[in-house]
């Protein structure tokens, strides 16, 4: 039984050639060999989304993904995703907030990135149908929500107004304890 | 997960090569199912042979009559078609529902058909199951809630493909090349096995044969179909109770139908007694409900799944109800 392959991946638009066990998983060669700890290892079985990577531009699962099935595709991870500054994905969900403890982020990132290419101006149904594979365990989802319209709206070239504070509970013009 | 053998063929004659020569090979398409199988060590075969390359293996055509899909056309590929919305309604409904969008991507039809269940004793390692070779099913006196409500005496499996009922609705046939290189078409009706004729499997695939694709036969001018599927959450879950339907209308008048259950047993189901209630028939709510009483009337459920039977009943009249919605042009 062959124990080593090698391969040459394109990850962030970078040829990478890497010895690893056939087995290994597209997620393991990122992680253990590529050095990208960005993505992340999560239920390992495709339930949680936490290792979602852009494969050709597409959103797919690396954990269930054996890495030799994807020598010479374009693999993008979330470490690809800061050019010159951050992308209005990571502004804005930083700006928000819309992460806890962020380890579903960067697969969140990437599941986003991925629908905002495809669809500039997505409705709200649009991106919780394109997160549903991503599970948050900790924010409940509405500033990641809205976090991915404003970053959409920001891609599009408009100013694109933050949205407004204290969404989870309805608009609140005024603070509740003054 | 054991180290393999990997195979990485380009056309499906060199995969059949390697699935003949080399003992206990595994085809493996998107792996989304496969890849859950060897982590958890349920399967740890010495080869593994990657259908990706096989390009021949990939589309969706119409052809003859029927509309053709590769065995690793993906999932999102067969939601997005428009061949398959126009007359494939349930088909394309199934597909939607499948998994999440991440899943859908790598996922491919002939995986779908072909996946193993997932009862929760099977999933587990430390659970030496009936279904694993062992004595017991442990879901008979333990934890069902979500185990079959049908054909449960030895094993409480519930099939899981969205795929199979839809593509029942529209009389599918499977495309296997067998280990002879022969190729044969399975009517979608005779693919399943029962755990009481064979544990070990769930179809009737043998070592060496290869699905190749499906072809089902898309609705008419006056035919409507639908998929419909109850579940806890609304974004990626398993089915409690899933439905396909076709109906065939003549005016109001029920002219064919066919209305195939799943998720409820180990074996997707066709409901003849409940097809019969229709048949012949102006459609009506009203008849589509009593449909759905016929389509329960056998039922077994389990200690924890009784609820089933009422979901089960309203999945049916629902299902119904939007396929006669579509044949009568409502689509």
């Amino acid at each position: 039984m062959s124990e080593h392959v090698t391969a040459t991946y394109r990850v962030n638009s970078e040829g990478r050639t890497i010895a690893h066990p056939a087995h290994h998983t597209l997620l393991e060669v990122l992680r253990e060999a590529c050095g990208l700890t960005g993505t992340k290892h999560g239920c390992e079985l495709g339930e949680c989304g936490t290792c979602t990577v852009l494969i050709d531009g597409e959103p797919q699962l690396s954990c269930l993904v054996l890495a030799r099935e994807v020598e010479g595709a374009a693999i993008d991870t979330v470490e690809g995703l800061e050019g010159r500054d951050l992308h209005p994905l990571q502004k804005t969900f930083a700006d928000l907030g819309a992460a806890q403890c962020g380890y579903c982020t960067p697969g969140i990132l990437m599941a986003a990135k991925a629908l905002i290419e495809r669809k500039p101006t997505p409705t709200r149904a649009d991106v919780c149908e394109a997160l549903s594979g991503n599970l948050c365990r900790c924010t409940g989802y509405i500033k990641i929500i809205e976090a991915v319209e404003w970053a959409a709206a920001l891609c599009r070239g408009e100013s694109g107004a933050r949205p407004a504070d204290a969404s989870l509970y309805g608009v609140c013009k005024e603070k509740p304890h003054g | 997960m054991r180290n393999f053998d990997y195979y990485l063929p380009s056309t499906t004659s060199e995969a059949q090569d390697v699935l003949k020569k080399v003992k206990g090979a595994r085809a493996k398409a998107g792996g989304t199912d496969l890849m859950g199988l060897l982590k958890d060590r349920l399967t740890a075969p010495d080869s593994v042979v990657s259908l990706d390359n096989v390009g021949e293996l990939t589309g969706i055509k119409e052809r003859d009559g029927g509309v053709w899909i590769g065995a690793t056309t993906t999932i999102a590929t067969v939601a997005a078609n428009k061949t398959v919305h126009r007359g494939g309604e349930a088909v394309a409904e199934a597909a939607a529902r499948t998994g999440t969008p991440l899943i859908r991507n790598r996922a491919t039809v002939g995986g779908n058909l072909c996946q193993r269940p997932r009862c929760w004793y099977f999933r587990h390692p430390d659970y030496p199951c009936s279904k694993k070779g062992g004595e017991t099913c442990y879901a008979q006196e333990g934890e069902n809630k979500y185990h079959a409500i049908f054909d449960n005496v030895t094993c409480n499996i519930i099939h899981p493909s969205n795929l199979a009922p839809a593509l029942w609705a529209h009389d599918a046939k499977i495309h296997v090349l067998g280990a002879n290189g022969k190729t044969r078409d399975i009517g979608i009706d005779e693919f399943w096995v029962l755990p009481e004729e064979d544990m070990s499997k769930e179809t009737v695939l043998e070592d060496g044969d290869l699905v190749t694709g499906v072809t089902y036969t898309p609705g008419g001018r006056s035919s409507g179909s639908a998929y419909v599927e109850v579940r806890e959450k609304q974004s990626y879950d398993w089915a409690l109770t899933n439905a396909a339907a076709r109906i065939d209308l003549s005016g109001s008048r029920v002219k064919d139908v066919r209305l195939v259950i799943s998720a409820v047993a180990p074996v997707p189901m066709r409901r003849e007694d409940a097809e019969a209630v229709l048949k012949g028939k102006a459609f009506s709510e009203d008849l589509a409900w009593k449909a759905g009483e016929a389509a329960v009337a056998d039922a077994t459920p389990l200690r924890d799944n009784k609820y089933k039977v009422r979901l089960l009943k309203a999945t049916v009249a629902h299902t119904l109800i939007a396929a006669a919605q579509r044949a009568k042009g409502g689509k």
